[in-house]
Formats: C-alpha cells, structure tokens, sequence
C-alpha cells in the first residue's frame, strides 16, 4: 500500500517534470551553442538616457542599456555639439545596466537642452530637457520644505475632509448609500488618474523593453490581488475581534488613499525637481483642493460606528502623509521606473476599496446597487473629481 | 498601515542610499575646453585632445601626392598609369569609441591625391573589389564614356580603365557615381585630382584638405565634420608649418546633407583661386564658402610664429570636428620676403 503509494507519487512528480524537461531540450535546441535557426537579421543596439541632471558647470545623465546587447558608450553633446565628458563606471554597459555621463558645460537656468549620447556603432540617442534647473541636493532645508508641502497636499485637505464625518453621522441610510458610493466615485477617478499618469510617465522616460502598459497592468492586478486576499482576511478577522468592520474598511481606504497620495508627492517632488516651478504650484493647490474630497471617503465608513477621534486622526495620517515620502523620492532621487510601480500600486490598491465599499453597500441591503442613491452618488463623485482636478 | 509606511521609507532609504555611497575609486582627471579640470572615477568620453591611434592618418594624407608611374607615348605625351581599388566592407574607427562603415578608394577616405599636368594622359586602372557597383567620375573635361556613370563596374574583381587627357588646370573631385549617389558618396568613394599648370605654380608647402561629414547613424544629417575625415584630429595634431614660407592648400568641399561648408583662417588672409582653374587669384580673404564639391587653391604665408586656428565659420561644423590649428614656427632661413618699400 504505501509503496505503491509512494511511486504514485513519484509518477506524479515526473509527470509534472517531464514537460518542463522537453521546454528545456527545447530551448536548447533552438538556442544553445551551434544553434542558428533563430540567426535572423542584426539586432539593434538602445540606450534609453534616464535622468539629465544640472549640476554647477556640469550636466549629467544617466543612461541605460534598454537593447539586446551590450552597447559601449564612444561621445557626448550638448544641443547637438560634441563635448568631451566623463562616463562612470565605466562605458561599456551591458543589458540593463547603467552608467552616468559627466559632460562638463556651463548651462543656462531655464534654457531648453538636448543631450545627446553616441554609443560605439556611431547611432545618436538624445533626451530633450524643456528647461535647465539646478538638480536638488538633498539638504535638511529641502527636506523640511518638502515635508511642509506634503502636509498641506496630503495631511490637512485629508483631515479636513475628515470633519463631514459629524454630518455623515447624522443622515438616512439612504443618504449615507449616496456617499457610500460618491466615495467609490471619488476612488474610482483617483485610480485612472494614477493609471493615466503612470502610463505618461511610461511614455515620456521609460523603456521600451520594460513594456510600460504591461508593467502597469500587472502591478495594478498583484496589487489589487494582494490587498483584496489580505483585506479580505483583515475584515474576517475583525468580525471576531473588537475592530469594527467600518473602521477596517476606512483602513483599507486610507491605505489606497496613501498609496495614490504618495504619487501625488512623487509628482510634485518631480515636477519642482524639473523646475516647473509655476507648474508645481497648480500642482499643489489642485491637489490640496482635489485631496479634501479624499477625507470624505474615509469619513463615510468610520460614520457607521463609533467616534474614534484617535483612530479618525490616524487614518488621516496613513492617507496623507505618503504625499510627503512621495515629494522626497520625487525630488531627491526620481526614477521613472519606480514612480510607475507606486503609481501603479494605488491604482490596484483603490479598485480593491471600491469592490470592498460595493460590497459593504450590497450587504446592507441594496442588493443591486441600483439605487438612485447608489448611481447619483457614484456620478457625483466622479464629476466632483473631475471639475476639481481641472484646476490642476 | 504602518507596515506600508515602512516599506515606502525603506524603498525611499534604498533608492537615496547607493548614491551616497559611491566609492571613490582611482580618479582621472581632464580639462574641458573651457579650461575647467574634472575628476572622474570612470572613463574620458573625449574625441577633441585625446591622441588617438587611428587607422586613417590624415597627417600622412595631407602632403602626399601620386604622380602615377610615368611612361612617354609614342606622340611624346607623357603618360600616368593609376591603380585605383573600391572597396565597401570596412570598418573604421572614425573617432575614439565610434566605428562606421567607410566604402574605399585604395582603402583610406578620401582616396588618394591624383597630380598629373595639363596634357598628361591620365590612365586610372580601376578594380572593384567591392560587393556592389561602383564607378570613378572625374570633374574635369574627358569624353563621355569616361565619365564614369552609363558604366557602372560589377563587384567582386570588376575592371575598367578610364583614360583621359589631364584638364584643365586646377583642382578637382572625383567620386563614385552609383545610385544611390548620395549614399556612395557619403560612405567615401571620393578623392581630389590636382591638375598642374606646365609652366608649374611656385613653390610652396603645399597640402590638400578635403572636408567631409560622417552621417554615423544614417539619418540623413552629418554626426561628424571633419578636414580629411577624422573629427578634431588638426586640432590635437597641429599642422607644422614655417614663417614666411609660402603656404597652397588644395580645398575640396565633399559635405552632403548641408548646403554649404566654408573655410575661415585665423591671424591672416588667403588669396584665392576659385577651381584653382586661374592663375591669378580672385579673392584676398579669410572666408570662403563652398557649395558640394566647390573647390578651390588657397595660398598665404604667416609672418608671426604660434598657434593659429582654421575652422569652418558654421560654427556647428567646427563644434563637430571641422577644427584645426597651424603650429607656425620661426623660420630662420627665410627672413622677410617682403620688399623694402622706399628703398
């Protein structure tokens, strides 16, 4: 019996081996040494330039190697003009990896450039810069100055919106449905303004081979898989414990509000790092505006329940304050590669709180969710975004 | 909650921290051309003041001439035999780091300096031992089945002779001329043939300069410009001449893609002869703009020793190679040639 057991299983390991084994004669076979079925044409050296950096007398940019090959870094040049120039570590880059070039040049504040590298086959890559400002140096001044934009972009609209909650609290059930849903409205926007902005981004510094709208399709689905297996296991959890259900769902607000907040830092950071600077006060007011609405969604579910001051403050602080790590990163060390997965992470993370406020609807019994509290809400919501982003 | 906050603090630690970190290994240092010195721990990035071994040496090319093997006809016309090879599989490194596919007169870009003397009969062995068709057209006047354009000459050992009368007198280009012309013409196959005066011009230091483009990337517009091929290469070898020598320079402007190239020298003027087709100058300047394939003879001499600059004046150009330096150096057998006025 447990012989035969035990070579059943065997027989269930090889045949859960075996086809992989053929994938690998396979791959062998088709690309393994002496191979050349698949020898098809030449393949195209790419380098993608990153970052362009302003320095004192000194123009940076860092550069990757986004082709099939490796590539070997031969010149620089400003606005078409060669320039000799420093490559660290060194130039020859190998897939993915990374080198920055040092072109010594006294640039204009303000002025477009285009920087230019050739790599050793002789093909020219550039990056257009729309106007030169001083790179930011990660000083405590800075920090300081970005942490206070934070707190009025994230924090204070947040807590501000968190002060409905009185007026939430007071209202019919079917009253207190419509902001259910305008908050899943509100959401909702949120998530395709991340989504929008994480493919711009994607557009405009990332890649090719990183396949951008991929990317951000897949770390939308983990992120909304991953929240929606642990909320899930969260609110199950707190049926048994003393945490309330509406305070787990405003928790799970907060977090895809601080997610989707901490690339609005990212963008703000960016976009003062850039030297838009006009640019970035629309940013900040726009988002200051916008972020109040923000406070409502998670005031709506917290009404439900008992005031908890402290809690209610505490999610205030889990929603808004990314905005200041986002502005940090954004201005201290961007990377368009990682702002597209946070803004990609807030995307997944606020579809998952809208199922879980859907859900919370249909459970207290509009079973549809077809309600003309329900659907005004929702559209409400959507439009409040819209008019207030339009001030960004 | 605060999970999250932690892991975005810690991505935010991670993605400040290697740049902080950055070993400070070995440094090399470099001036700019502005003068600033900077200090790197990797690798110079600079085609302007590194000496460069190159396979193309442009000091070579400059004063070297081919007069052909001489034979005498049975009319007395002196005869001069040329072997002149295509070739289009090579690469060459054109600036540090940066190899281009150049297509070969006798393997080097521009081919070699043809001199012959009006009346000569010119006699250009030509072997293709390229992959594609190619051709020599000579500007100059020869009859039409030497013109080198209704014969296009097959790859892999295709022969031809062009055989022609030399003239007239002056300077002048001569290139494939395959469609796609402009391609052919921008990988190389170009060259100059000096045509002599019998009578024989004076003599002087006499060097050809023919300014190119590199098109690297094949977009149509020139990544490099150069005197005689190697971006900077006068600047980071200055031409060496003497004072009060007197100086010919034979000018060819082969640049595709842009209209119009020209030559400024610095510290002094040039008399110039358009085509070199005249034996009187026409011109007495320090800027000449030439057209594709406009040529011409420049001569002067300098009176004061140093380092003088010639650049074209489209200042793009010269920021892209078309930049030299003549190193003049004191004489001390010729003193002043100038006549004492009064005397």
């Amino acid at each position: 019996m447990e012989l035969s057991n035990n070579s059943s299983k065997v027989k269930v390991i090889a045949s859960g081996l075996i086809p992989f084994a053929f994938v690998i004669i396979m791959m062998a076979y088709i690309f393994g040494p002496g191979a050349d079925l698949l020898d098809l044409g030449v393949p195209l050296p790419e380098i993608t330039i990153e970052k362009v950096d302003f320095h004192d007398s000194e123009i940076q940019a860092t550069v990757r190697n986004t082709g099939p090959i490796p590539v070997e870094i031969a010149m620089a040049d400003v606005n078409d003009r060669i320039q000799p120039a420093a490559v660290e570590p060194d130039r020859f880059i190998e897939r993915f990896e990374s080198a920055l070039v040092r072109i010594p040049f006294e640039w204009n504040e303000a002025e477009p450039y285009i920087i230019g590298i050739t790599i050793g086959d002789g093909t020219r890559f550039e990056k257009e810069i729309e106007a030169a400002a001083p790179a930011l140096e990660p000083t405590i001044d800075l920090a300081i100055f970005f942490a206070i934009i934070g707190t009025y972009v994230g924090i204070i609209p947040v807590m501000i919106g968190l002060l409905w909650l009185p007026f939430i609290k007071k209202i019919s059930k079917q009253k207190f449905h419509f902001f259910l849903a305008l908050t899943a409205g509100l959401l909702f926007f949120l998530a395709i303004d991340s989504i929008e902005e994480a493919v711009e981004v994607s557009n405009e510094s990332l890649a090719g081979s990183f396949n951008g709208i991929l990317l951000i399709t897949t770390v939308i689905v983990l992120s909304f898989l991953g929240l929606f297996y642990s909320g899930n296991k969260l609110v199950s959890r707190v049926n048994s414990s003393k945490l309330a259900k509406p305070v787990a769902i405003a928790l799970m607000i907060s977090i895809g509000i601080g997610l989707h907040n901490f690339g609005e830092g990212l963008a703000i950071g960016a976009s003062v790092g850039l030297g838009s600077v006009a640019f970035s006060t629309f940013l900040i007011v726009g988002f200051a505006l916008h972020n109040t609405t923000e406070g409502i969604a998670i005031a709506a579910p917290m009404s439900r329940g008992k005031l908890m001051i402290g809690k209610l403050a505490a999610m205030g602080m889990i929603a808004g304050s990314p905005a200041i790590f986002g502005a940090w990163l954004g201005g201290f060390v961007y990377s368009p590669f990682t702002s597209i997965i946070f803004l990609s992470i807030g995307a997944g993370a606020i579809f998952q709180v809208i199922i879980v406020i859907l859900k919370w609807i249909r459970d207290e019994g509009d079973s549809t969710l077809s309600s003309a509290s329900v659907a005004s809400g929702f559209a409400f919501g959507m439009l409040v975004m819209y008019l207030t982003s339009i001030l960004i | 909650m605060i999970l999250v906050i932690f892991v975005i603090f810690g991505i935010s630690i991670i993605m400040i921290f290697p740049t902080i970190s950055e070993a400070q290994s070995e440094q090399k240092t470099f001036v700019t051309h502005s003068g600033a010195v900077v200090k790197t721990s990797g690798e110079i990035l600079d085609p302007l003041y590194t000496v460069s071994s190159v396979e193309f040496d442009p000091e070579q090319y400059l004063r070297n001439f081919e007069y052909g093997r001489l034979s005498v006809s049975e009319t007395g016309q002196t005869i001069r035999d040329y072997t002149i090879i295509a070739e289009d599989d090579k690469i060459q490194e054109i600036s540090p780091g940066i190899f281009y596919n150049v297509w070969t007169f006798n393997g080097t870009v521009p081919g070699p300096t043809i001199r012959a003397t009006e009346g000569d009969i010119v006699r250009v062995h030509f072997i293709n031992n390229g992959s594609k068709e190619h051709t020599i057209h000579f500007h100059g006047i020869h009859p039409a089945g030497m013109d080198g354009v209704f014969e296009p000459i097959g790859g892999n050992g295709g022969q031809f002779i062009y055989e022609f009368e030399a003239g007239p007198v002056g300077v002048h280009p001569y290139h494939c001329h395959v469609m796609p012309l402009e391609e052919h013409i921008v990988h190389g196959l170009y060259g100059v043939f000096i045509v002599d005066p019998k009578e024989k011009r004076p003599p002087a230091d006499e060097m050809v300069m023919v300014l190119n483009g590199l098109d690297t990337d094949f977009d149509t517009e020139n990544n490099f410009y150069a005197v005689n091929t190697i971006p900077f290469y006068y600047q980071h070898h200055p031409i060496q001449i003497n004072t009060n020598e007197l100086i010919r320079v034979y000018v060819v402007n082969m640049v595709e893609f842009d209209p119009i190239n020209n030559l400024h020298l610095h510290g002094n003027l040039y008399r110039y002869y358009p085509t070199g087709t005249d034996l009187i100058p026409s011109f007495y300047t320090d800027m000449i703009t030439l057209s594709q394939t406009e040529r011409g003879i420049m001569e002067f001499e300098y009176e004061y020793p140093g380092k003088y600059l010639f650049h074209a004046h489209k200042v793009e150009f010269s920021e892209k190679g078309w930049v030299g330096i003549f190193l003049v150096k004191d004489n001390p057998d010729k003193t002043s040639q100038k006549v004492e006025y009064g005397t």
